[in-house]
């Protein structure tokens, strides 16, 4: 109970600092995750566990991505294997699959220039389309898309090379981008149906 | 730059992380180039496209979070705080032992400083307050004197000299001097008793039942313990003297008997008289 007040005083100044953040790591959390009391209890943790390591935070450093730093720690320790998280292989075999991603994908690419997203696209579709990519690629689509970190920040936060940060993101967003347009495939078709199916029933009105 | 070169550069270009030479290289190609404007165009529109619907689809934190996001690390905290004074008070602990081990070493030390003090006390010779051969009038003479009776022992091969009361350390003895007679051309030897009462078993006499011998500063000390009584003779014989002065089973001095320990120190340290 002695040195009560320090505490006081720490705590306040960590509750300030963590409070504007409280959105986007449920966010991030909410994507990792993919349920919303699992998302609560990662944000909670987060949050106790940044408090405990408080005293080793750098004041005046980007608290932003040290805190998720705690997040992604977090949920790779604990939640992901209760979750059951189906990853990316071996080491090594993501590192043969990220090697030739670059000259197969981007070629095949360039060949056949991708279409522009209709605007038709909806926020859950794409959160939805997020939530279906590989962890290792929704972490660092999350980190980028979402939360707009640099490719620095991210490979800080994953504990990654910063290569390995730019072949995950432009394997994540290509997955992302064909899920977002098989889904506005199957939406296109419907709204035209129905849009025929309204001009007939106009003329006969 | 050609458009092979500019692929791979694409996304960092429209992520913002090209360094200025690469990006401005890129930009030049860009310009000239048709068909990876066009590209650039469509992925920086769908990137745009998807990170505007990202973020603008999540949910705010819910309240029941906000509420309990800090009452947990203030929870949690509290726990901590627990766990540390339990380490705490176990690192207490740990130090109350040392102090113990500490104090139980220091007293084991001072358990020994009698045969020290009882040697050093009788090489200084302090002069005789009675002088009486008869072992019966030496203990009329201590009746009284000190908190406990004393009973002066026979020694077959030594005679009494006489007796003071003198201390061993913090305790009042009973201090009996004999005289060994000379052996051959050897002068006479002196051995000082001392018969001091010990009831808070202060002084060490040995972990075996029979007399412990110690040598210090160049005497023979034999401690052992009768009731609260504690008996040490301290004297310059040698261990073979010694054992000719203390004839009932001399062979039980030695330091590693080679017959089981008896039951009572092989010394006659019976009273030579027996009042009650």
């Amino acid at each position: 109970m002695l040195g009560f007040s320090k505490s006081d005083r720490t705590r306040a100044e960590f509750e300030a600092l963590v409070a504007p953040w409280l959105d986007t790591l449920y966010a991030g959390a909410l994507r990792l995750t993919r349920n919303e009391r699992d998302a609560e209890d990662l944000v909670q943790d987060t949050v106790m566990r940044a408090y405990r390591f408080f005293d080793k935070f750098e004041r005046g450093t980007n608290f932003r991505a040290w805190l998720f730093k705690i997040l992604t720690n977090t949920f790779i320790n604990g939640y992901r294997r209760q979750v059951k998280e189906r990853s990316l292989g071996d080491e090594s075999e993501r590192q043969s699959v990220e090697a030739q991603f670059f000259s197969a994908d981007t070629t095949d690419q360039a060949q056949n220039p991708e279409d522009y997203l209709l605007q038709r696209v909806m926020s859950e579709d794409v959160l939805a389309a997020i939530d279906t990519l590989p962890i290792d690629f929704r972490m660092v689509v999350i980190l980028a898309d979402l939360q707009e970190f640099s490719y620095k920040e991210i490979a800080d936060i994953l504990d990654v090379p910063v290569g390995t940060v730019m072949s995950r993101l432009f394997r994540g967003r290509r997955q992302l981008e064909k899920v977002l347009r098989a889904k506005e495939a199957v939406q296109g078709e419907a709204p035209l149906v129905d849009l025929n199916a309204y001009r007939e029933r106009k003329k006969l009105a | 730059m050609n458009c092979r070169d500019v692929e791979p550069l694409l996304m960092p270009y429209l992520d913002a992380e090209l360094v200025d030479g690469e990006r401005v290289q890129v930009e030049q190609h860009l310009a000239e180039c048709g068909p990876c404007a066009k590209h650039a165009e469509v992925s920086r529109h769908n990137r745009t496209l998807i990170r505007t619907l990202a973020k603008a689809g999540s949910p705010m934190a819910p309240a029941s979070l906000r509420a309990s996001v800090f009452q947990g690390v203030r929870t949690d905290e509290a726990r901590q705080r627990q766990r540390r004074s339990l380490r705490l008070s176990a690192a207490a602990a740990g130090v109350a032992l040392c102090a113990f081990a500490g104090h139980s070493q220091w007293r084991s030390f001072q358990r020994r400083l009698y045969v020290e003090d009882a040697a050093s006390r009788h090489a200084r010779q302090f002069p005789l307050e009675v002088r009486l051969p008869q072992p019966e009038a030496l203990e009329a003479w201590f009746d009284g004197k000190l908190g406990h009776r004393v009973a002066v022992p026979r020694f077959p091969n030594a005679v009494a000299a006489g007796a003071r009361v003198l201390n061993v350390r913090e305790k009042q003895a009973a201090y009996i001097r004999y005289d060994a007679p000379a052996r051959e051309s050897a002068r006479p030897r002196q051995v000082g008793l001392f018969v001091f009462g010990d009831t808070g078993n202060d002084v060490d006499v040995g972990a075996r039942a029979e007399p412990d011998l110690r040598n210090s500063n160049g005497y023979n000390v034999v401690s052992w313990r009768d009731g609260d009584l504690v008996y040490q003779l301290v004297t310059d014989l040698s261990e073979d003297d010694l054992r000719e002065l203390l004839p009932p089973e001399p062979r039980e001095l030695r330091a590693a008997p080679a017959l089981a320990a008896p039951a009572r120190p092989a010394l006659d340290v019976q009273p030579a008289s027996y009042r009650p």
